[in-house]
């Protein structure tokens, strides 16, 4: 809200700069958006004579009442501790003038639950620019100046935030104004310009036969105020909130007006500004109003009383408020206050102005207390503990330990958004990974941003292969992300981990050899992340049309998927704009999943064996078709329970190796927890073990 | 090299030998140096001592002193150089230490999820438990339990995206202390959640007060993206609800939590003596709060004497406050006459881009590698 200094100090004898009253207004809820120091011709209808300034003032929603020079200037005068002179300019009473048997003009208000009070003045105009004074003060605050009718209709708005409206009397049929709900399929050319098609839940301001304006909103083009205007009808009403908000959002027309009538307006203003708007027309030489004013004010309003128990102010605010500052605030800010001691409270009745539409608790006149008497001076005070804190979400502790884990692993952490557009899903959807029927649409939005945000994502690897690309095409050759984060199905969240890997796998150094990343890197990874969750998994093979055929692995965890990886189809990637060639290795686990399957405070520390371990290794010729998971069972089930460990650690191809075939080297390890194992009986097992690995896979030992 | 004139006599051979000892840089060129100068054959000195061996008697006894003086100058010249020279000699195989080392890889922590765990360690050690909460909403835990019926005019303050088909409802709970008060039927998830504060609501409907909580993680709004918005962004969102809880309490909790964040700043006050005015509270209005405030911090830029950043005010809006507002409690089913509790609620990337200097919040979503290196461990 621009209000102007020099209007504000027609209010209230504020002597301190603009820059001061900013400051300190900034700190009992206005706070100051902007100062611009203007021409001092502006001010030459005030007192003073110097540069006047424009204050912007950021007014909350829930203060329709400071849309307003009278509003703002009742919060400095608050915080000065001043006086505010509300009564001069705005006393004049004309309810003598009000005679039901001769009306102005007829009102009806057919819906008074939506328009609560109609007040009409008629008046005989000569339509001419404003003077420049009246000009320069609308411009000053952001209004367009147009002809002094209209600009005394903005002028009142500015000064009290009452709307106003100016028709053309002798473009109204009739003459008659009625309040109703619009008809159905009824338009109306708004002063834009614009026609606008009418609903019946919107209201309407009509003469005897059509709508001239929309309820709160804007008027119509066709009763507009123009030069050849000779009889005018001031409107200043007030309608329901409720009723403009819908109107308003509904036409997608914001007005000054519909601004402050959809946040609440005060009842008891629309006389008051009547009686301004008509001084106005005299003083500024625009007319006249015949004197007679209608009102209609079907239900007079009731003004908003809260107890305020005096106990509750300390009690809320945690600092002490001199009674004398409580009611000096109060009063200040057109409260009344009225002492109440003893049953049932002790404290004060506190009624609320028409224009604060916002109290209706004891805490909102708290608020008001506590604001004034200012937050500086609140102690810092800390809330004590009754009991010991209930434990944290488990998924921090988890996450945390997996996040540390993919640093260790070389791996930068990654955040995204978690809306991406529908073709960089589709790959990752379970209807296309578990086939058609499977019922895996991505998750919508209604009202995306772009494209580019259209679905929320149901991996995290679409969000990483992005990441990847920009640090590709910046230079990056080397790139390892991984991101911690939701996943978004139709039944539900579930939080993962995804991780992207290409380039090097070896570390850049200048000694040694380098090798890009491969499956068997990441599969390491995986290992490492299910190892951090005390889990050992199963790993199936598996298809994906965003994995290579044959590079692409589910991780198993108790018979259940947790979890892919594998090398990234170049096509997935370069529809990413990575780069062809490239080898990216991904994998995206389900830490719920995974979380389910791990053990729960299970770990027992084992004893160190006390006899030492013996090492054999064996060479083999099999097939090459065989999976080491395979080979490795048949060695297990054929050896006895000293062995403790069986690991590759050579498997080659070809020169010396027949075609079909592939030499397997593995490292044993037996170690009995009871004594010290005899060579004799370690030959005796491997013999056992190679036996069986003849009979059953027709190994032949190298 | 030439051979020396043996005719040149002692004074002018101890110079040319000063002048070639002065040049010898390894032990090799040393040695050299050493059979020139003072060998059995061919040196100086042996070709002087036959020079000398037909001179007359009265000639031999002063130069002859003089060429043995040179002479033991020049071994000890040699032998003293030699010490030097071993004394820089480096062990055999040595490594050049100066060469890049073979550094494993360590990945680096994204800079909203180092925030992140700094607001989760000062939390801690108040007291607090730490909550994350469903990111997908009904409109029931966004808005309306939150003070914000339908068509208030405060949902305009946070545009809200929302799901073209609703996820189901969560199933409700079983029989806890919290399922007699809950005052509506379970809603199917419609929305993206626009605050944290939705978990608050969450967590009262289920457990009884006193309650002391911190809820963290992204939240949506239809945002463009700009210097300074992005449409999801991380939120902290604090509740602490208990008897005779106040707006002090607030005050003393969120200044501990801005100087735990903001040490620089707030180091930068205590030198200025003017401590005190490190932070400050301003009234401001939140549906579901009463009092309201917003929270200051002294421009990180200017230091409070007015800059471009802190719109010439030398403050920074860091986060918004309050006291939970009567009607939030009436929707949860506490008793607002038996409990007061105040909220905050805090925008991670705000407080990264204050703390670091950052420019564009875009950055924190770019996951571009130079700027994630930049960030610690
Ligand atoms: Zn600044």
């Amino acid at each position: 809200m621009k209000v102007l200094l020099s209007w504000i100090r027609e209010f209230v004898d504020v002597k301190e700069s603009a820059e001061d009253i900013g400051k300190l207004m900034s700190v009992r809820g206005l706070a100051l958006e902007g100062l611009e120091v203007i021409r001092p011709a502006l001010s030459e209808r005030s007192e003073s004579k110097g540069d006047d300034v424009v204050m912007d003032f950021d007014v909350t929603a829930n203060r329709p009442d400071c849309l307003s020079m009278i509003g703002i200037a009742r919060e400095i005068a608050t915080a000065y501790r001043l006086p505010i002179a509300d009564t001069g300019q705005v006393a004049r009473d004309f309810s003598s003038a009000i005679d039901p048997s001769a009306p102005a003009i007829p009102v009806t208000i057919n819906d008074p639950e939506l328009c609560g009070r109609y007040v009409a003045a008629v008046a005989d105009v000569t339509v001419a620019p404003s003077p420049q004074w009246l000009q320069d003060r609308l411009t000053a605050c952001g209004i367009r100046p147009i002809s002094n009718i209209v600009d005394i209709t903005n002028y009142v708005l500015l000064e009290l935030g009452q709307p106003m409206h100016a028709f053309d009397l002798d473009k109204l049929a009739g003459p008659a104004i009625i309040v109703r709900r619009a008809r159905a399929g009824e338009s109306l050319k708004t002063l834009d310009g614009k026609m606008r098609a009418l609903t019946p839940d919107m209201l309407v301001i009509a003469d005897a036969e059509r709508a001239q304006a929309i309820g709160g909103v804007l008027g119509g083009a066709d009763s507009e105020v123009s030069s050849s205007t000779k009889r005018i009808v001031f409107e200043a009403a007030w309608f329901k909130p409720s009723s403009v908000r819908a109107t308003s959002k509904k036409l997608g027309l914001k007005t000054e007006a519909s601004t402050r009538f959809e946040r609440g307006m005060d009842q008891t203003a629309p006389a008051r500004a009547m009686a301004r708007a008509c001084d106005l027309l005299e003083q500024i030489n625009a007319g006249q109003s015949d004197g007679r004013t209608v009102d209609v004010y079907p239900q007079a309003h009731v003004p908003n009383q809260v107890k305020l128990e005096r106990r509750r102010v300390p009690g809320l605010l945690g600092m002490d408020v001199p009674d004398a500052e409580v009611e000096r605030i109060l009063a200040s800010l057109g409260f009344t206050t009225a002492p109440h001691k003893g049953v049932p409270y002790d404290g004060w009745l506190v009624t609320a102005p028409g224009w604060r539409v916002d109290i209706h608790r004891p805490v909102d006149v708290i608020e008001e207390v506590g604001r004034h008497y200012g937050f500086e001076h609140l102690p810092t005070t800390f809330p004590g503990v009754q009991q010991a804190p209930a434990p944290s979400d488990p998924r921090i502790a988890r996450d945390r330990r997996t996040r540390n884990a993919a640093l260790g692993m070389g791996f930068s952490e990654a955040i995204t958004f978690a809306f991406i557009d529908t073709a960089a899903a589709e790959p990752f959807l379970p209807s296309t990974t578990l086939g058609a029927g499977s019922g895996g649409e991505p998750v919508g939005l209604a009202n995306p941003l772009s494209e580019k945000f259209a679905v929320m994502r149901p991996s995290l690897l679409p969000g990483l292969i992005d990441a990847v690309s920009h640090n590709r095409r910046h230079g990056r050759r080397d790139v390892r992300l991984f991101e911690i984060g939701t996943r978004f199905s139709p039944a539900g969240e579930s939080r993962g981990i995804g991780l992207a890997w290409t380039g090097l796998a070896t570390a850049d150094h200048w000694s040694g050899a380098r090798r890009d990343v491969d499956f068997s890197d990441i599969k390491g990874v995986v290992e490492q992340l299910a190892a951090s969750a005390a889990v050992a998994p199963a790993f199936t093979e598996t298809t994906a049309t965003y994995l290579v055929p044959g590079r692409a692995a589910h991780i198993v965890v108790n018979g259940r998927v947790v979890g892919t990886f594998g090398q990234l189809e170049s096509a997935a990637g370069e529809r990413r704009d990575l780069p062809s060639g490239d080898a990216v290795c991904v994998a995206e686990i389900d830490l719920d999943a995974l979380t389910a399957e791990s053990p729960t405070d299970t770990l027992r520390a084992a004893t160190l064996p006390k006899y030492p371990a013996v090492v054999r290794d064996v060479s083999i010729l099999v097939d090459d078709a065989l999976s080491a998971e395979t080979v490795r069972g048949t060695i297990r089930s054929a050896a006895p329970a000293t062995l403790i460990q069986v690991r590759e650690f050579d498997r080659y191809q070809g020169k010396g190796i027949p075609d079909g075939k592939v030499s397997l080297s593995f490292r044993l390890t037996f170690q009995s927890v009871e004594r010290t194992l005899t060579d004799e009986e370690v030959q005796a097992d491997m013999q056992t073990i190679l036996d069986a690995l003849t009979r059953d896979l027709g190994a032949i030992q190298r | 090299m030439s051979p020396i004139d043996p005719s040149i006599g002692p004074d002018r051979a101890r110079e040319v030998f000063r002048a070639e000892l002065a040049e010898v840089r390894t032990d090799a060129e040393l040695q050299a140096l050493r059979t020139r100068w003072v060998g059995r054959k061919g040196s100086w000195v042996a070709a002087f001592m036959e020079a000398l061996a037909t001179a007359t008697p009265e000639q031999k006894k002063p130069v002859g002193r003089g060429a043995n003086e040179l002479k033991k100058e020049v071994e000890a010249a040699i032998a003293e150089r030699e010490t030097a020279l071993a004394s820089t000699k480096r062990p055999p195989n040595a490594v050049d230490i100066t060469l890049p080392g073979r550094t494993p890889v360590l990945g680096h922590r994204h800079p909203l999820s180092l925030i992140r765990d700094e607001v989760i360690e000062i939390f801690t050690r108040l007291g607090y438990q730490v909550l994350e909460g469903p990111e997908v909403e009904d409109d029931y835990h966004n808005f309306e339990a939150l003070n914000m019926p339908a068509e208030h005019p405060a949902r305009d303050m946070q545009d809200t995206l929302y799901l073209t088909r609703p996820m189901p409802a969560f199933a409700p709970d079983g029989a806890s202390a919290g399922q007699a008060r809950r005052s509506h039927a379970p809603q199917p998830r419609t929305l993206l959640r626009t605050h944290t504060s939705a978990m608050q609501i969450r967590h009262m409907e289920k457990h009884d007060p006193p309650v002391r909580l911190v809820a963290i993680g992204p939240v949506y709004r239809r945002d463009n993206l700009d210097l300074t918005h992005t449409p999801m962004f991380h939120q902290v969102e604090g509740l602490v609800v208990g008897k005779g809880i106040t707006l002090a309490d607030l005050k003393g909790t969120l200044t501990a939590m801005a100087e735990a964040l903001f040490p620089s700043t707030r180091a930068e006050g205590a030198r200025s003596g003017q401590a005190a005015d490190f932070i400050r509270f301003r009234p401001s209005f939140f549906p579901y709060t009463e009092p309201s405030a917003e929270v200051d911090i002294r421009c990180i830029k200017c230091k409070g004497s007015g800059c471009a950043m802190c719109k010439k005010t030398g403050w920074i809006e860091i986060l918004g406050s309050g006291m939970v507002h009567p009607a939030v409690f009436e929707a949860v089913g506490y008793d607002a006459d038996e409990v007061t509790g105040f909220a905050f609620g805090m925008g991670v990337e705000r407080v990264a881009l204050l703390k670091w200097g950052v420019e564009d919040i875009r950055l924190f979503y770019e996951n571009d590698l130079r700027f994630l290196e930049q960030f610690g461990l």
